[in-house]
């Protein structure tokens, strides 16, 4: 609170002083009060004048230069009624009792969206596990009948499941994995087993290399993080998919790397966005723009970074990295 | 080989069981009531275990279960969670299926879990030779063959389903499982390799083409 900003907010009260004093003054003087006098009552008025107004100005600005650098040091500005001192004077005492108020029923609103939001995730959870019922029955008829038509539908439509799972899971507050020592190689043949009539189709062959090495993660979620590049690789037109694992000092990068469409240079910074097809998207089709995105928020929970690295029409590059035993920081 | 399948889901149970039966093995079902003592008095060689049961919860079972009896068990789930995993294995699951399984790798699990219990240290034979999986060899009267490691998952699954066909899709899923991506081409060359090192061992003709079905090891 700056003096001058004070002084001028309360111009219209000095004002309403200046012209009660002078109408006192034109009083004192038609009623012939000597001029000794006169100056007297003048000095002690004005000196009592200042003393008010100095103690009003530094309650007031004790309280609002507090406010102030406590909302400019928050880094989440709407813990600010936690840190509200209240104030002696009664306008401040107001504004605290109002504010706080308004805090309380705004915790009461978000505590019920989170509410409603984990209800919501949990629904979704065990749709999730009834809808896998009837898919893996159908899986299996296919199989029992060796009837092979309907087997890629099915895997498709598991795949749009496993989306849906994992979309929910990503953006909960609830912690649901578990970090570990993962091989990548089992994670890996496990995804290019569970894609081998597709890859084999279309004749997409598979190099690795050094991913017989342990990172610290989530098996599923890997499982599934691995999946959607899979998805993608096969999608983009790829021949050859190429995985490797690199192992620094402090970090382990997995390279997924293949040899399809690639990404033009203007769509790469936002591929990881939500809903961002961009031009592969139009051209291919059959893009949602979540898959990515849904990627990018599994690994930022579980403390990996994601990027990506691409030339268009030689190569699509997606290296994942991986910490190394010291205590993952989820965000 | 008798496999108690415990699973709530009727279509899914009946599908699993004629999977089962195709397969070779001898599948019974449990009835929904009274499922700890089914476990135990079934005298299967493995179990099927669903993880969500009405009214009760596989992972408790099991953890009972294992406190009096060692019969493999394989946990079938639709919940992918790691917590899940970790949980079954640590109560003694041998191992941990999500569906919707790949019923070839279903299979593949069945017959891994299976071989693992059974093994009592005796070698494995094929007629009159020996197999040895840890030398990676085929040795018959003092003529050893080395067989590499596409060479020998094609042997064994043959050989555990000796006279029976099968299907170069399984074992495609066999070698894809073993972290050996190979194509169509790479599995005919791998077999014709086998069959000529088979032929030096005196066996010219052990395996058979059945067209469009697979190969059966004789």
């Amino acid at each position: 609170m700056r003096p001058a900003a004070f002084l001028r907010d309360r111009l219209p009260r000095y004002l309403i002083l200046a012209v009660a004093s002078a109408l006192v003054l034109i009083f004192l003087f038609t009623f012939h009060v000597p001029a000794e006098c006169v100056v007297i009552v003048s000095v002690l008025a004005l000196i009592g004048a200042v003393i008010t107004e100095l103690w009003e100005f530094f309650r007031r600005r004790s309280f609002y230069d507090k406010l102030s650098s406590d909302l400019e040091q928050l880094d989440r500005k709407y813990l600010l009624p936690e840190m509200l001192e209240e104030p002696e004077f009664l306008d401040g005492r107001i504004l605290c009792t109002a504010v706080q108020e308004a805090d309380k029923s705004m915790h009461e609103q978000i505590s019920a969206a989170h509410r409603e939001n984990s209800d919501f995730r949990e629904y979704i959870e065990m749709w999730v596990h009834e809808i896998k019922l009837p898919v893996a029955g159908l899986q299996l008829m296919c199989h029992n009948d060796g009837n092979t038509r309907y087997a890629e539908q099915l895997r498709r439509i598991d795949e749009y499941i496993e989306n849906v799972l994992f979309y929910a899971r990503s953006g909960s507050a609830e912690k649901d994995y578990i970090i570990k020592p993962v091989t990548l190689k089992r994670v890996f043949s496990d995804i290019a087993v569970r894609n081998r009539e597709e890859l084999q189709e279309r004749c997409i062959s598979l190099r690795t290399e050094g991913l017989d090495t342990d990172v610290l993660t989530d098996a599923k979620w890997l499982l599934f993080i691995l999946g959607q590049l899979m998805n993608n690789s096969i999608k983009y037109e790829a021949d050859e998919i190429a995985v490797t694992a690199e192992v620094l000092p402090d970090r382990t990068v997995l390279h997924f790397r293949d040899n399809g469409i690639g990404i033009p240079a203007a769509d790469l910074p936002n591929i990881f966005e939500k809903s961002f097809t961009g031009e592969n998207g139009r051209t291919h089709g059959g893009a949602t723009g979540m898959g990515l995105f849904i990627v990018k928020k599994l690994c930022g929970r579980l403390g990996h970074a994601v990027s990506a690295a691409s030339v268009q029409g030689e190569y699509t590059d997606i290296s994942v990295t991986f910490g190394k035993n010291e205590l993952y920081k989820p965000e | 080989m008798k496999i108690l399948i415990i699973e709530d889901d009727s279509a899914l149970r009946s599908e699993l069981s004629v999977l089962l039966k195709n397969a070779g093995y001898d599948p019974v079902c449990a009835e929904m009531t009274d499922i700890p003592a089914q476990m135990l008095s079934s005298g299967a060689d493995l179990i099927l275990l669903d993880i969500n049961l009405p009214g009760t919860n596989g992972e408790t079972l099991l953890q009972d279960f294992r406190k009096r009896s060692t019969t493999p068990v394989i946990m079938l789930t639709s919940r992918t969670s790691e917590l899940d995993e970790v949980l079954s294995m640590s109560y003694g699951a041998d191992d941990f299926v999500t569906k919707p399984y790949n019923p070839t790798i279903l299979l593949l699990r069945i017959s891994a879990v299976l071989k693992r219990s059974a093994k009592t240290g005796t070698a494995q034979t094929y007629h009159d030779a020996e197999v040895s999986t840890v030398r990676g060899s085929l040795t018959r009267g003092g003529n050893e063959q080395i067989l590499t490691k596409n060479e020998m998952i094609i042997f064994q699954l043959l050989l555990d389903r000796i006279g029976e066909i099968v299907t170069r899709d399984e074992l495609m899923t066999a070698l894809w499982d073993n972290d050996e991506f190979v194509n169509d081409n790479a599995l005919s060359v791998n077999i014709s390799r086998l069959r000529a090192k088979l032929g030096e061992l005196g066996f010219p003709d052990a395996i058979v083409t059945r067209k469009k079905q697979g190969y059966v090891l004789i």
